[in-house]
């Protein structure tokens, strides 16, 4: 696997995270030392690893509707700005 | 203090009040903590009124919880409704929880007083507790060392005798080898005994609730409070809980205990040592001491690295600012908005959020996240055939002692290997506890690990138990 000579920066802002010049410098030197470590990994022979046994099955709990008013309030109350029952954002475009 | 045991024990008796214990326990975090920084938030009248209750429930003749008056810190990614909880990270300052964790719910319900939140290291990602936000904490016993990660905060409140237990969270070590730093007990359960629902997401395949404790006997009470299965996670499990602190023998005849091949090549002297001298005593207990082959287990750093970043890239997706945590008022559009938001992550979180978005893309998915997951498969599946030979194995919690604040800031890749022992019990889903077995020349404690399958932790527990009781 390589990396490009860009990718923390690249990769950063796919993930909308900001960096700065100091951090980019300093995250693609350690993710190339952190890749090239991992590169182990690919001598090990996985061939018999069936892909059944890293899909694991969800069990899901019955779907029962929360009618507590007060929760709900509490959660909406968590986003940064609210109006009312909904969350307010800014603007997109 | 006194141990979990001896409180809950004269708390239900009369023989000692739970005000009293609580009052003792905020007095110590008065004391310790402006040079410890173990707690980041106490919470004095309102565990002194809860303490009060409790004295007066039992003084109009009801029977107390089994942890009844035990005063215990929260590790700051559990949820207790009405309180903080940040993570220790800028990302979630203000943060208040609108609901209690099923832990908490569980020890409020067995009468513990929850004192405060502790220190860890941010979004539960690190091994040192210096990526806080309140600042890194000090090993209590020397200020100038690390108390381990990333339930550090948890592990030196108990080690300063603040409080007799504190609960951590365990994706790699996080509360093993804070413990083994700290001299104390830390035990993970296997993978689903305990629930999750409350507990802020790391690494969901992964991550386990704790508990560190002053002895291995107040452990013991403290996680059979917490196990059990709960609809509110879907990976809990529905197994019997045994009464872990009421199942101890009076010696280890019969248990065969495997040591695993190599293990020991790559250790300091003094660790090493002090292993081979734990091995000795287990013998002396009655214990056989078997050699096991789990040949895949060098992999488990890189296979952790990969796996956990990866799932930590998709959970800490949600943290954009908006639904909460912190927001830039001043950004000019949503966009702008996410991107300054999300940049409030500490510098290893961000870290790791990249390192698993770059395990996960399209071109490195197989090669590189679906790899580290077969792999791990070949870990489990070296564990389930060495515990066909053996009840229990052996190994040492982590490689050195309690390194020096600031050690290793500029070689991530040393502080990554030295979670090779506690990391391969996360990666097996494995039951895993650490507890101190001597001190090197500095005087610095060194850590025992022992795992057990994963329903199995009354194994783990009385073997600790008598080892301690031994030691």
């Amino acid at each position: 696997m390589r990396l490009d000579n860009n990718h923390a920066t690249t990769c950063a802002r796919m993930l909308k995270i900001t960096l700065t010049e100091k951090e980019a410098e300093k995250y693609q030197a350690e993710l190339q030392d952190l890749f090239a470590w991992v590169k182990q990994l690919s001598e090990v022979d996985v061939s018999q690893v069936q892909d059944s046994a890293v899909t694991r099955a969800a069990y899901l709990r019955p779907d029962v509707a929360v009618t507590d008013e007060n929760l709900a309030q509490q959660l909406v109350g968590a986003f940064s700005e609210q109006e009312g029952h909904c969350a307010k954002v800014k603007k997109v475009l | 203090m006194k141990t979990v045991f001896e409180i809950a024990q004269a708390v239900q008796a009369g023989t000692l009040t739970a005000r009293e214990v609580v009052e003792e326990s905020l007095q110590k975090i008065k004391e310790l903590n402006p040079q410890i920084n173990a707690f980041v938030e106490v919470w004095p009248e309102e565990a002194l009124q809860r303490a009060e209750e409790i004295d007066a429930r039992r003084a109009s003749g009801e029977k107390l919880g089994p942890l009844a008056g035990v005063p215990i810190g929260i590790k700051d990614n559990i949820l207790y409704k009405g309180h903080k909880a940040t993570c220790c990270s800028k990302m979630l300052a203000g943060y208040v929880a609108p609901y209690s964790a099923t832990v908490v719910e569980k020890l409020l319900a067995a009468d513990a007083v929850i004192v405060g939140r502790t220190n860890m290291d941010e979004f539960a990602m690190g091994s040192s507790n210096q990526t806080s936000v309140y600042g890194p904490v000090h090993n209590p016993i020397d200020f100038d060392r690390v108390p381990g990660g990333s339930s550090g905060g948890s592990a030196a409140a108990v080690a300063a005798g603040m409080v007799p237990a504190a609960l951590g969270t365990d994706t790699g070590g996080s509360v093993r080898q804070p413990a083994s730093f700290c001299g104390i007990v830390g035990i993970k359960p296997g993978y689903g005994r305990i629930s999750r629902f409350g507990v802020v997401a790391f690494s969901s395949s992964a991550d386990q609730v704790g508990v560190l404790a002053s002895d291995v006997k107040g452990a013991a009470l403290v996680l059979e409070t917490l196990c059990g299965r709960d609809e509110n996670d879907s990976t809990s499990l529905e197994n019997e809980v045994p009464a872990f602190s009421q199942n101890f023998t009076s010696d280890l005849k019969g248990l065969k205990v495997g040591m695993p091949k190599g293990f020991l090549d790559n250790l300091g002297e003094e660790v090493k040592e002090k292993i081979l001298a734990s091995a000795e005593k287990m013998k002396s207990l009655g214990a056989e001491i078997v050699e096991v082959d789990i040949p895949h287990a060098k992999y488990s750093a890189p296979c952790y690295y990969i796996i956990t970043s990866a799932e930590a890239s998709s959970n800490l997706g949600r943290f954009d600012g908006l639904r909460y945590g912190y927001n830039d008022a001043k950004a000019a559009d949503l966009n702008a908005s996410y991107e300054s938001n999300r940049s409030a992550f500490g510098e290893e979180v961000k870290k790791r959020i990249i390192i698993g978005a770059t395990a996960l893309k399209s071109e490195n998915f197989e090669e590189c996240y679906l790899q580290a997951v077969k792999v791990r498969e070949l870990i489990k599946k070296d564990f389930e055939k060495a515990f066909e030979k053996v009840d229990i194995i052996l190994t040492p919690t982590s490689p050195t002692t309690a390194f020096h604040l600031g050690e290793h800031k500029d070689n991530p890749l040393a502080v990554y290997l030295a979670d090779l022992y506690t990391c391969q019990g996360n990666m097996g889903g494995l039951a895993g506890i650490s507890i101190p077995c001597g001190e090197d020349k500095l005087g610095l404690p060194v850590g025992l690990q022992l795992y057990g399958p994963i329903l199995q932790e009354e194994k783990i527990l009385n073997a600790a138990y008598l080892f301690e009781k031994g030691l």
